[in-house]
């Protein structure tokens, strides 16, 4: 009795009715997040996917249709296992971006824009990596090419090794993804000294990104105890914007141009300026990199249960289409033989 | 522009093949109320070599199009709706001419299908025939096999819109003649949807190809932009309609609109999103 009661509740939800009605609701959110995900609660795909769900589990289990046909079965396993993964993904994923400074080392403290999943357990902690100096290629009218960004990784034999990250090309440790994005510039590094010459303190300044803002390289620091000091940077770097041009680091040099109450100067690095409470000195001119960082821990599970899918999609069609004749033999035979000059027989089956 | 003289005999090569198509079956179509005879067989015959031939004729045309403009810019066609619409209408008919030399009784369904294509001939000759800069993430061989995969998906659906076209095309007046010589209805949705399986094939391994190169690209393998939303709802479109033929006995003349539905989405998804959206997926240069 019991079993027949439970068996009866598949099969209401099971419902290939319910199939539609539900696939029907999810084209409803995803039309209602279109083009503005960002914006639309995740309620609208969430809800569907979980109904639709809930309807595949119960046909895998009530419907022979499915469960006695392999490809078929496969096919409906791989779908439910795709939003399993997907949902997993979303609970443990994290995204943010990160600026590193070249001979810096990543840091989670230095990460911003972060998006993190409730169930997020990735170890951001032993991940460790140098930044080094990188390339990034432009054609003509500033169009952005590859960038080639190199980093060094420990080995965890006391040494080092090298990577060159790109946009396309991510440095993979521990899980995370670390992909180059446009968003990179230049950094003077600063120190601020007493009275006496002492060192207080040094620290990197991010110019704005680029050359995207090339036509404002500016910012301001506020050292330990000082005033807040506005300067911007005339950078020299070879950009010509209509011929093909390669940004280096290493090949540029700028100018820090600093403005504390209205009182210009130019530094060049290792000169100093005095300002009221201390010294400041222009080290040199480093860069800085911004990495697009991505965790999810799905990403391989998820593409073998999509490849899986397909193929017991493509399994299912074929063994279902080579058992069942389209009818079409003698139609194509007749064809065959229309095409071959013999067109009476085909109109004498069509006609 | 060296490649446009080839681009304008490919297109005039389809052309041809469309008008060929369409006078064939109206001669077929004339001669379904008269007796057979075998001087007209041969002429039917005819028309259809010349049809394939012509079409084969474009579709090389085309090959030297595409790899003409490819010497040249220094990128095959992937960025912008010129080269795009080039490649399509290489491939949908690399495919259709396949398809219509190898399945005799596709050849009727020329007449939808070819001035299908026709569109696209048109709307690419109006365009700007301008060189595009290759995006740093379009570095990635990924690429290649969502493209493809995509051009087997949309080239299904055509020929399965071609079927659907004639089913329902045949339900009128004017047309039934034309079609008279061709198999039952029940033959022709089979087929149809036979090809609409394939297409939900293809367009499964797009998507999945497409999120490993979105992953290798952008960092994320699926975020819900405008392109990646309507190739979704697509592919639900898709299987929903095959759900539906396989568990219903859906009425041929609905399961023809829904093939036709559903690659009216498809082109509307490959050539109408970038007009709403100016990336094709924003973020990629």
């Amino acid at each position: 009795m019991r079993k027949s009661a439970l068996t009866s509740v598949f099969r209401h939800l099971a419902s290939t009715k319910l199939t539609l009605l539900w696939m029907l609701l999810l084209a409803v959110g995803a039309a209602l997040s279109y083009d503005n995900p960002a914006e639309t609660s995740i309620w609208v795909l969430v809800i569907p996917m979980l109904l639709l769900a809930i309807n595949l589990i119960a046909a895998i289990i009530s419907n022979p249709r499915i469960n006695r046909r392999g490809g078929l079965l496969i096919f409906h396993l791989g779908l439910l296992s795709i939003v399993l993964l997907a949902a997993i993904g979303r609970l443990t994923y994290m995204e943010g971006q990160v600026e590193i400074i070249s001979g810096g080392e990543f840091s989670d403290d230095l990460l911003s824009e972060v998006r993190i999943g409730p169930l997020h357990n990735g170890a951001l902690d032993d991940v460790n990596f140098v930044q080094g100096p990188y390339t990034v290629e432009y054609r003509p009218q500033m169009m952005r090419g590859r960038t080639y960004s190199q980093v060094a990784i420990p080995d965890n034999q006391g040494g080092w090794r090298e990577a060159v990250v790109g946009d396309d090309r991510p440095l993979v440790l521990e899980g995370f993804r670390f992909y180059t994005t446009f968003n990179k510039g230049f950094a003077p590094i600063l120190s601020w000294l007493d009275e006496n010459g002492q060192l207080i303190e040094t620290g990197a300044v991010h110019m704005p990104s680029y050359p995207l803002f090339d036509f404002k390289q500016s910012n301001s620091w506020t050292p330990t105890d000082g005033d807040e000091i506005k300067f911007w940077l005339q950078l020299e770097t070879g950009l010509t914007a209509e011929e093909a041009w390669v940004l280096d680091g290493r090949r540029a040099t700028g100018t820090l141009v600093v403005n504390v109450a209205g009182n210009r100067t130019e530094l060049l690095p290792g000169q100093s300026v005095q300002l009221a409470g201390g010294i400041l000195r222009y080290e040199h001119l480093a860069t800085w990199m911004g990495y697009k960082l991505f965790y999810d821990p799905t990403l391989q599970w998820m593409f073998l249960a999509a490849f899986i899918t397909i193929a017991g999609l493509g399994a299912h069609f074929w063994r279902k289409l080579s058992a069942e004749p389209l009818g079409l033999d003698d139609e194509l035979r007749n064809e065959n033989k229309h095409a071959k000059g013999s067109m009476s027989a085909s109109r004498s089956v069509a006609v | 522009m060296t490649e446009l003289p080839w681009l304008y005999a490919g297109i005039t090569a389809y052309a041809l093949a469309a008008i060929t198509s369409i006078v064939g079956v109206a001669k077929l179509g004339a001669m379904a109320t008269t007796p057979a005879l075998p001087g007209i067989s041969e002429n039917q015959r005819n028309n259809e070599r010349l049809v394939l031939a012509l079409m084969t004729a474009g579709v090389v045309l085309l090959v030297i199009t595409l790899a003409d403009r490819w010497l040249r810019i220094g990128h095959g066609p992937f960025v912008n709706l010129f080269e795009l619409l080039i490649s399509q209408l290489f491939s949908l008919g690399l495919v259709y001419t396949i398809a219509y030399w190898r399945i005799p009784v596709l050849r009727t369904t020329a007449v939808v299908v070819l001035p299908l294509m026709g569109v696209l001939a048109v709307w690419v000759l109006a365009l700007e025939p301008s060189d595009s800069v290759f995006p740093p993430t379009y570095h990635n061989p990924w690429l290649w096999a969502h493209v493809g995969f995509g051009k087997f998906f949309l080239a299904f659906c055509l020929v399965g819109t071609g079927l659907a076209g004639v089913i329902l095309l045949r339900g009128r007046g004017f047309f039934k003649n034309l079609f008279r010589h061709l198999p039952d209805n029940v033959i022709l949705d089979k087929l149809a949807w036979r090809f609409m399986l394939l297409a939900l094939v293809f367009d499964s391994l797009m998507l999945t190809a497409g999120g490993v190169w979105a992953q290798d690209a952008w960092g994320r393998y699926w975020a819900w932009d405008a392109l990646e939303t309507s190739s979704f709802l697509n592919w639900l479109l898709l299987g929903a309609s095959i759900h539906a033929r396989t568990s219903y006995n859906v009425p041929i003349r609905l399961g023809a609109i829904l093939i036709i539905s559903v690659f009216v989405f498809a082109f509307i998804t490959y050539f109408g999103t970038p007009f709403y959206s100016e990336a094709a997926h924003k973020g990629v240069i």
